[in-house]
């Protein structure tokens, strides 16, 4: 009965209920792929959590699994407590986030009010307005690197304006090292928070902002009431979006500065990346990647309980 | 071609009885209406009659043979969806086919099948066409053809044309009404529009929370209902139903013992001169005018002939055809008239 | 209340003309119902009432003030959409205060006045509800609310009726004329349902192709229809439309039908081809009749009874009663039109004679 296959009109709400002798019968049948894809998520996350409660290292010789000859109990969560580089990195991880990210929303938040109207050439500009989203980081860092050389172009219109040659020598002052990682990261992610938020604006019903307009209301006030309270779930995924990978930045950064000069532009992710290249203490590595997995964890929990709320 | 019938069937969802204790019998050939609001069970008897749901008492029997146990795909019932479910990116020959193809059928036989079902409903001349080519009615009848191609007992639709205008859904149950009466195939039409069902059934069963309230011809449903609901439930205006005490302010004399409530079709209400209300709101409507008549507390409807001059706030005498009052008890149940009990001595 | 004014009105996107010579003059406190099928350019007429759209031709005045280049939110329309656009995301309270807000509306007036139009419309009791959720007559009181409560001089409605079940749209258009009486503003409803539109406008303009067909009351809109489409449209069944051959008959002309007999006596211009047109009710069965056509199909619907009538190349429908004695399907059935109630249209222009 092909034809017979595909839903009938549900006029008996209850019918989960009744359902439920299948449903049980559909568990059983399911569980060992269950079980699979439960494994296959959780096992790294155990390995880790695993090898966090030991001083393992793989320049010990002994294989991972036999790590617990080396326990040391919460030793090294202790150590990361303590340790004033991991919460150095932590703190210019924050501090990355909460300018990219306001940046990123309220420029992706003008890009979509402009383009959410028409307008010639509206096609082209919205191509283009993608286009670092496009751009692989690590390039996009080449791309930064060159722009903020001594001698590169920021420098060469800066000296333009002022009148005499300029020499800032941005990538190794470490204040202003991290604003140019920041200004890549901002560049490079803000068609992203725009493409979101468009998406999200779109979808507002047009006959609203239509009775809205009718009934008085002026732009503002229509954004306020109208677009933006219309907007909150999409709003909620976008910035949770941008703050969970503000934990992962890496590639530009790293090929910017590497992390430098000292440790002024050394974010989280370029942390773990040191310890683990550099100094392969792999337990500590993975007391500080449970950490931070914990940190993003509770990060998307609020998220999804707002946007329980909002809707 | 098949008949239908359930005996005693009863299907509850966790607490909810969705079909309450159900008996009918649909006779072959049939076009028969399951009429009824939301909720009332009219998609859970289609359910059951396709096999997807299976009763928790009672019996099914297609052709008298019970069916209770038998899986959907052996029932030999096919299914007519809303919105016609036809295959876009398929010209119509591929969907009438299709139920053919899925079962690996030799070639010849399903080439012999679709001419001859396309020859009944008349669509040999538009299968090469894609179904956004077609129109509205066209597409019915190839929806009805992929689901009769495998010549099925009985087909089954649910409100399939609810989704049209007022318009296109007078034509479009002219026109299924034809098609039934061409194909002679026993047809299970679910809907709750109260024109529709009586315009194309000939047999009907009312529903009313998994319950059903009277079955028959759609003369008779409307002309003797059993209860304050079907007379209620057909009829656009609806019936008046109003307090027996009213009977005397509409010169309705001869109710029967045990009246509680007076039900007296808007076509059956007499506007005169008097004095036993006054008009609320005139309606015309072209061909008759709607008339809301105040009586003291009470709203009664009138429909009338042609465009006869009334104006808000006139006062008018009421009266009822005679022998065309409903007496209804206080539970609302029909109770015999005292014009029909004479009749019958 | 406003007066509307439609003067030469004309909308075109490019080269499609979307309206084209529209002139109507809405008086105030009217309720004019454009009335068409979809692209016939009424809301196209509507919107550029309200503002959305300017017009490409001609002028519309409020009051005798020209209005084009007029900003929506300045216009003092109030507009109900078809889906009602409620702020589901606010309470009624809000969406009621809404536009006293969005126009500098005192608080304590805004409160006062949201008080009234609550009461008003029976929405008292769910001031403090969410929209969301709430059933359709509700939504439909409060979008004519919402609308109401900042005093427009002009109410505009867009099919409001579309999305609400057959059963529960007369209780609707009932709602819907007694809310007018209430506010007596000048209101102009849009609808492609005759049946919405012949029981509460004041007057209706039949539409099709951009063009005014047709401007007259309910009554004479149905009674008299200026062509055959408007015949066609008004009336459910529409009018029955037979192409006939007006011819000399014993006692003066008629219009020969062919298979299907001849019409009365009718007064007619001169000879040759015709429309010849008349309601379905007004088909009176009679054994002598001269009309003669074949029953191809009986609904019987409660207190009516619709015959489907086809002979050579005409169809047409009889409405009868339900008591009315009449053949099965398949059979014969004679009848007569009353020359009153017969409708004459040119064969070529297909306007009435």
């Amino acid at each position: 009965m092909t034809d017979l296959t595909s839903s009938l009109p549900t006029e008996t709400a209850p019918e989960d209920q009744g359902k439920s002798e299948s449903a049980r019968l559909g568990f059983w049948l399911t569980l060992p792929t269950q079980l699979l894809v439960l494994f296959i998520a959780l096992f790294p996350i155990l390995m880790q959590l695993y090898i966090s409660l030991t001083d393992w290292s793989p320049l010990d010789g002994i294989p991972w699994y036999r790590a617990y000859e080396l326990w040391i109990g919460l030793l090294n969560y202790i150590d990361l407590w303590n340790d004033p580089r991991f919460w150095g990195a932590m703190w210019r991880t924050c501090i990355v986030m909460a300018i990219c990210v306001p940046a990123q929303f309220l420029l992706g938040l003008g890009l979509a009010i402009l383009f959410v109207d028409e307008f010639p050439g509206k096609r082209v500009l919205y191509s283009t307005a993608l286009l670092p989203m496009m751009v692989v980081p690590a390039v996009a860092g080449y791309m930064f690197f060159m722009l903020f050389q001594s001698g590169g172009p920021v420098n060469n219109i800066l000296s333009f304006f002022a009148g005499s040659p300029v020499t800032i020598a941005w990538l190794s002052d470490p204040n202003l090292a991290l604003f140019a990682v920041i200004l890549s990261d901002i560049w490079q992610w803000t068609p992203l928070m725009f493409l979101i938020l468009l998406a999200g604006m779109v979808s507002v019903p047009q006959d609203q902002q239509m009775a809205a307009v009718l009934l008085g209301a002026s732009w503002w006030r229509r954004f306020r009431t109208i677009v933006l309270p219309r907007m909150k779930t999409i709003i909620i995924i976008a910035i949770a979006i941008r703050v969970i990978e503000n934990f992962k930045v890496f590639d530009n950064f790293y090929i910017m500065t590497g992390g430098g000069p000292g440790v002024a532009t050394e974010t989280i992710s370029i942390h773990i990346y040191k310890v683990t290249q550099q100094d392969l203490i792999w337990g500590y590595v993975a007391a500080m990647a449970l950490a931070i997995l914990i940190v993003l964890s509770v990060v998307s929990g609020l998220a999804i309980s707002r946007m329980r709320k909002a809707s | 071609m098949a008949s239908i019938s359930f005996r005693n069937v009863t299907k509850r969802f966790g607490d909810t009885l969705a079909v309450d204790d159900v008996s009918f019998d649909i006779r072959d050939n049939a076009f028969f209406c399951l009429f009824g609001p939301p909720l009332s069970g009219k998609s859970t008897i289609l359910k059951l009659i396709l096999g997807l749901e299976q009763p928790d008492a009672g019996e099914i029997l297609i052709d008298g043979r019970p069916v209770t146990h038998i899986g959907p795909a052996k029932r030999n019932v096919a299914m007519v969806f809303q919105n016609l479910a036809l295959f876009p990116h398929m010209s119509a020959l591929d969907n009438v086919r299709f139920p053919l193809v899925e079962r690996r059928m030799p070639k010849a036989e399903i080439a012999a099948k679709v001419s001859a079902v396309s020859e009944k409903l008349h669509i040999g001349h538009i299968l090469h066409k894609p179904p956004a080519q077609l129109s509205g009615g066209e597409r019915q009848r190839v929806a009805i053809a992929r689901a009769l191609v495998r010549d099925p007992a009985a087909y089954l639709m649910d409100d399939p044309i609810s989704a049209l205008d007022a318009r296109l859904r007078e034509q479009t149950r002219v026109e299924l009404r034809r098609i039934q009466q061409e194909l002679g195939k026993t047809l299970v039409y679910v809907t709750h529009d109260q024109e529709e069902a009586m315009s194309v059934a000939d047999g009907m069963a009312v529903l009313r929370d998994g319950r059903i309230c009277q079955t028959g011809t759609p003369e008779e449903l409307y002309r003797s209902p059993n209860s304050t609901y079907v007379g209620g439930m057909l009829g656009a205006p609806a019936m008046n139903v109003v307090p027996i005490t009213m009977a005397s302010r509409l010169s309705v004399d001869a109710a029967p013992r045990g009246a509680d409530q007076l039900g007296v079709r808007p076509e059956n209400l007499r506007v005169g001169v008097g004095e036993a209300g006054t008009i609320a709101d005139v309606e015309p409507m072209g061909a008759f005018t709607t008339l809301t008549v105040q009586a003291g507390d009470t709203t009664l409807r009138a429909t009338l002939r042609g465009q006869p001059k009334y104006t808000v706030g006139q006062p008018v005498g009421l009266s009822v055809d005679p022998g065309r009052a409903h007496f209804f008890d206080e539970g609302g149940a029909a109770l015999e008239s005292a014009r029909r009990e004479e009749e019958r001595t | 209340m406003t007066e509307i004014v439609l003067d030469n009105l004309g909308k075109s996107f490019g080269d499609f003309t979307a309206l084209k010579d529209m002139n109507l003059t809405i008086a105030q406190g009217e309720f004019v119902a454009l009335l068409g099928p979809s692209g016939c350019g009424k809301s196209t007429t509507m919107n550029m009432i309200a503002g959305m759209l300017e017009p490409s031709e001609g002028q519309i005045r409020f009051d005798g003030k020209p209005m084009n280049g007029m900003p929506m939110a300045r216009r003092g329309v109030g507009f109900v959409f078809q889906n009602y656009a409620i702020f589901t995301h606010m309470t009624v309270r809000e969406n009621l205060a809404y536009g006293l807000k969005a126009q500098g509306v005192s608080r304590a007036e805004t409160q006062r006045r949201v008080g009234e139009i609550a009461q008003l419309l029976q929405l008292t009791d769910l001031l403090d509800r969410r929209a969301a959720g709430l059933s359709v007559n509700i939504l439909q009181r409060l979008a004519i609310g919402r609308s109401a409560v900042v005093e427009p001089s002009i109410f505009l409605l867009d099919e409001p009726l579309s999305n609400v079940d057959a059963a529960f749209r007369a209780v609707m258009r009932q709602e819907l004329k007694s809310l007018q009486r209430q506010f007596k503003q000048t209101m102009v409803y849009v609808t492609h349902d005759q049946l919405e539109a012949m029981t509460m406008a004041d007057r209706i303009a039949v539409m099709d192709h951009g063009k005014l067909l047709q401007v007259g009351t309910p009554i004479e809109v149905y009674n008299h229809p200026a062509d055959t489409f408007v015949a066609r449209f008004i009336g459910a069944p529409g009018m029955n439309l037979l192409d006939g051959r007006i011819t000399g008959g014993d006692s003066g002309p008629v219009v020969d039908l062919g298979a299907a007999g001849h019409s009365g006596p009718v007064t007619a211009p001169g000879t040759g081809p015709v429309i010849f047109g008349f309601r379905p009710e007004e088909v009176h069965p009679d054994p002598n009749g001269p009309i003669q056509m074949a029953i191809t199909m009986v609904e019987r619907i409660g207190a009516r009874i619709i015959l489907h009538l086809a002979e050579g190349p005409h169809v047409a429908k009889a409405v009868l009663d339900a008591e009315t004695q009449v053949p099965d399907q398949g059979g014969m059935i004679r009848f007569s039109v009353p020359a009153a109630s017969v409708r004459l249209f040119d064969a070529q222009t297909e306007r009435a004679l």
